[in-house]
């Protein structure tokens, strides 16, 4: 077999291992790629080489340091991230002196489970195709116009990933943008501006739905647990609030989802200006396509239907049986139904983040257990009240900005996790209510519309090729403030009105 | 390209080692999309216009992972979009670079196709390439690679077929991600770490000539070697530099232009221009190369170690300038 080179190619092996050889040997490419690695070691060794301030324990020393490295590394990435889950469990047996036993249990609780049954449950749901039927459904309500389209995909993209979590929803949707796109114009350069609006549509669409539902992303499972774990008294009754059901956090984020989405569209097409008003060209053949498939099959009803289920066990039953059992039936009724192989679910879920939200979760208990959180939580409110963060509104902003700070460069879960108890504490030492306060740092999570890797979604539709990095920046910082006046404005005047 | 086919993957065969051709000229061209990048094919298109050369166009797509996309495998999405038959990104721009290079003269004639996949690690799609051979045995090739970042593509690729010269774009695409501060440019990083000679173009134009810059040194006086003859690949007129960094040195750099000089010409080739300015390198070279299509600088030789700390004349230049500049080095073996 003629190679690119004219000869066989050499094996992957062979060329990993010389690749090694010129670079750590030659030019300490090694080191220069993992610099990062060790300079978290080596803050965190400084850090440990202090006695703790006054006020925190030596565990909660250790503790927040791990804290620490463990965001420069969420960061930065100098090691894969799983392999910084693996260190914080490490660190929390060998620097902490836990039990081996109680860390692992507290690696799995019910936000892990409901993580895990969603991931499956969303390549289950990826699987049947049903995007072609989802886009023949968008175009024939909306019609042709580009702005019409976009507001239709970004609504419809909305819904469902309120409630099924975003990554589902921004895999689903992207053939269908890029489809679009592509039936519109072959030449990128042309179409440049029409694939922005679309993916935009997409993946802005789902971001500010997520917050719409507690199924919506694992952040809000996150922030649900967290509630439950750190007030919730089963002898005190004044402590029942913190139990959070499916419909209350409904009535708290869905309406401000809803005011969202109209504004997605209008920034978007302020900002892009696409080539192209009208799909029509595009649409035409899009039909045809989709008239290929033929009526709908049986197994595509049976999906809809178990997806159906799925969301009433949600709202209906996540108090009693927690949301990770309910996601947890959803993906063995698909495994049963024979709509889905367990290879296509092995394949399509990274297990890694699992493993990572697992940790982060636990680290954050553990921040919460040696009182860190607490020394955390005051420390920020010190520095905060001389410029009016202390309460009120001016605090709920700061933990926005913090929260949409962290949340743009690293995962939005394991931003709410490390951040949730510091916030939480915070609320309760400042005397506002631990749910708002919440509230605002589960929702400014999402807004991580800068960076490509700030949400899936995002990191979704750039996978297409068609976006520059640059594109986030230059419509994310209208989306960031367009979303904080709104969630700001629904912490003020219409929470209060649905009862803190 | 979409030719993929599956059920014909061969594993490449165990315990073969490619050996490269000696005598061949081998250009890596890594292209994105970017008007910059294609302007360096343009001027690959040239340098590589003889029998003797082959031309392999690369475009890096980073790999399909799932830890970004919140655990869900992108992967998941693109067996979803190859089923509705829209390509992978990166094939319309690597069609687009082999039409320019086939419209260009000298690769007029029939051309043998063949298609290799190779697998890789994490990603269902894998590498793609499509070789192109004429009847001389000139090979222009289509790599489509999957790599953890561009760079680290870049480079891999190098490493398995060994090139001459890797051109790329110092395209808006390729600077460091927004808010990554620790993530340098793909084209800088290559220029640093690239076992060979590496042109990052900008605003390429033709026509221009080459500045040589030289210092004096052995392996400056190698770099002149190099590029003489490069540029009488594309028929480019030669210029030479050297910059003295107070009065009293200039007597030695107008020793290193002459040597430079006599090498050249000894060579065979014209000297168009010489030029031996006083005053800081850096700002002397960058100024003066706006006239010329491309600045010429011999890589420094520190080691990556002293690199890091004490800077290198090259790589600022390589940093500030706003035009092309070539940083030559010596292709490992």
């Amino acid at each position: 077999m003629v190679s690119e080179s004219g000869s066989t190619e050499p094996t992957a092996v062979e060329s990993i291992s010389s690749r090694f050889d010129l670079r750590l040997g030659a030019n300490l490419y090694y080191f220069w790629e993992k610099k990062w690695f060790f300079i978290a070691l080596l803050v965190g060794f400084v850090l440990l080489s202090f006695d703790p301030p006054e006020g925190l324990t030596r565990a909660g020393q250790i503790v927040l340091t791990m804290s620490i490295m463990a965001t420069i590394l969420f960061v930065t990435e100098p090691i894969p991230l799983p392999g910084v889950a693996l260190l914080i469990i490490i660190g929390e047996v060998l620097l902490m002196g836990l039990e081996s036993t109680e860390v692992a249990k507290s690696l799995m609780n019910d936000s892990v489970l409901f993580i895990m049954g969603s991931l499956m449950l969303a390549v289950a749901v990826v699987r049947q195709r049903l995007d072609k039927r989802i886009a023949w459904l968008i175009v024939r309500m909306t019609g042709t116009k580009t702005t019409r389209v976009c507001f239709g995909i970004s609504i419809v993209s909305g819904v469902l990933a309120s409630f099924i979590g975003e990554h589902t929803v921004a895999a689903m949707m992207l053939p269908v943008g890029i489809l679009l796109v592509t039936l519109t114009s072959d030449d990128p350069k042309e179409v440049r501006s029409l694939a922005a609006v679309i993916l935009f549509s997409i993946s802005y669409g789902c971001s500010v739905a997520g917050i719409g539902t507690p199924s919506g992303g694992a952040r809000n499972a996150i922030m649900i647990g967290y509630w439950k774990e750190f007030f919730y008294d089963p002898t005190n009754p004044e402590t029942f609030v913190y139990l959070m059901d499916y419909a209350k956090w409904m009535l708290y984020a869905y309406p401000m989802f809803l005011i969202q989405v109209p504004i997605v569209t209008f920034i978007l097409f302020v900002t892009f200006r696409p080539e192209h008003r009208d799909l029509s060209r595009a649409i035409v053949r899009l039909r045809a396509q989709v008239a290929e498939e033929g009526p709908m099959k049986a197994g595509e009803w049976v999906s809809i239907g178990l997806f159906f289920l799925v969301l009433l066990g949600w709202i209906l039953f996540s108090q009693d049986l927690g949301m990770g059992t309910v996601a947890v039936s959803g993906a063995v009724a698909f495994l049963i139904a024979g709509l889905v192989r367990w290879e296509d679910i092995n394949n399509g879920v990274n297990w890694g983040v699992v493993l990572l939200y697992a940790a982060a979760i636990s680290l954050g208990v553990q921040m919460k257990d040696t009182g860190a959180a607490a020394w955390v939580a005051q420390s920020f409110l010190d520095a905060l009240a001389p410029i009016g963060g202390g309460e009120g509104i001016g605090l709920w902003a700061a933990v926005s900005v913090l929260t949409t700070a962290i949340t743009n460069m690293m995962s939005n879960g394991a931003a709410v996790a490390v951040l949730g108890p510091i916030v939480l504490n915070m609320a309760d030492l400042a005397g506002e209510s631990p749910i708002v306060v919440g509230f605002v740092c589960a929702v400014s999570s999402a807004f991580a519309y800068l960076t490509v890797v700030g949400t899936p979604a995002c990191t979704i539709v750039y996978s297409s090729g068609f976006l520059k990095t640059t594109d986030f920046l230059v419509v994310g910082w209208k989306m960031v403030i367009a979303s904080t006046i709104i969630m700001l404005t629904a912490a003020a005047v219409y929470w209060p009105l649905v009862g803190t | 390209m979409t030719q993929r086919t599956p059920d014909t993957e061969e594993p490449a065969e165990p315990g073969a080692v490619s050996a490269p051709e000696e005598k061949r000229f081998r250009i890596l061209v890594c292209i994105d999309g970017s008007e910059e990048s294609y302007r360096g094919l343009r001027y690959a298109a040239r340098l590589g216009g003889g029998v003797d050369a082959d031309i392999c166009l690369l475009y890096v797509r980073p790999v399909d992972q799932g830890l970004r996309s919140g655990g869900l495998q992108v992967r998941v999405a693109r067996e979803n979009m190859l089923n509705w038959g829209l390509e992978l990104p990166g094939i319309k721009h690597l069609e687009k670079g082999r039409d320019m290079l086939m419209r260009l003269a000298s690769m007029e004639g029939d051309w043998d196709e063949e298609t290799i996949h190779r697998d890789v690690q994490g990603d269902p799609l894998g590498d793609n390439a499509t070789v192109y051979t004429n009847a001389q045995g000139k090979r222009l090739i289509l790599k489509l690679k999957v790599a953890s970042d561009i760079a680290s593509g870049i480079l891999e690729q190098w490493d398995q077929f060994k090139y001459d010269l890797i051109v790329l774009g110092a395209s808006a695409n390729w600077a460091p991600a927004p808010l990554s501060l620790w993530d340098p440019a793909v084209a800088e990083k290559v220029a640093l770490y690239a076992p060979c000679s590496v042109l990052v173009a900008r605003e390429l134009e033709e026509g221009h000539g080459h500045l040589i810059c030289t210092d004096g040194s052995e392996r400056a006086q190698r770099a002149v070697e190099i590029d003489a003859n490069i540029a009488a690949r594309c028929n480019c007129s030669i210029s030479l530099m050297s910059v003295a960094l107070d009065q009293e040195s200039l007597p030695e750099a107008q020793r290193n232009v002459a040597e430079a000089r006599k090498l050249i010409e000894s060579m065979g080739f014209e000297v168009k221009d010489s030029y031996t300015p006083v005053g800081s390198p850096i700002d002397e070279i960058i100024e003066q190369g706006q006239h010329f299509s491309l600045i010429v600088l011999s890589d420094t030789g520190k080691s990556a170690l002293k690199r890091f700390f004490l800077g290198s004349v090259a790589v600022k230049v390589l940093e500030k300038a706003n035009h092309s500049v070539m940083i030559v080095r010596e292709t490992e073996s």
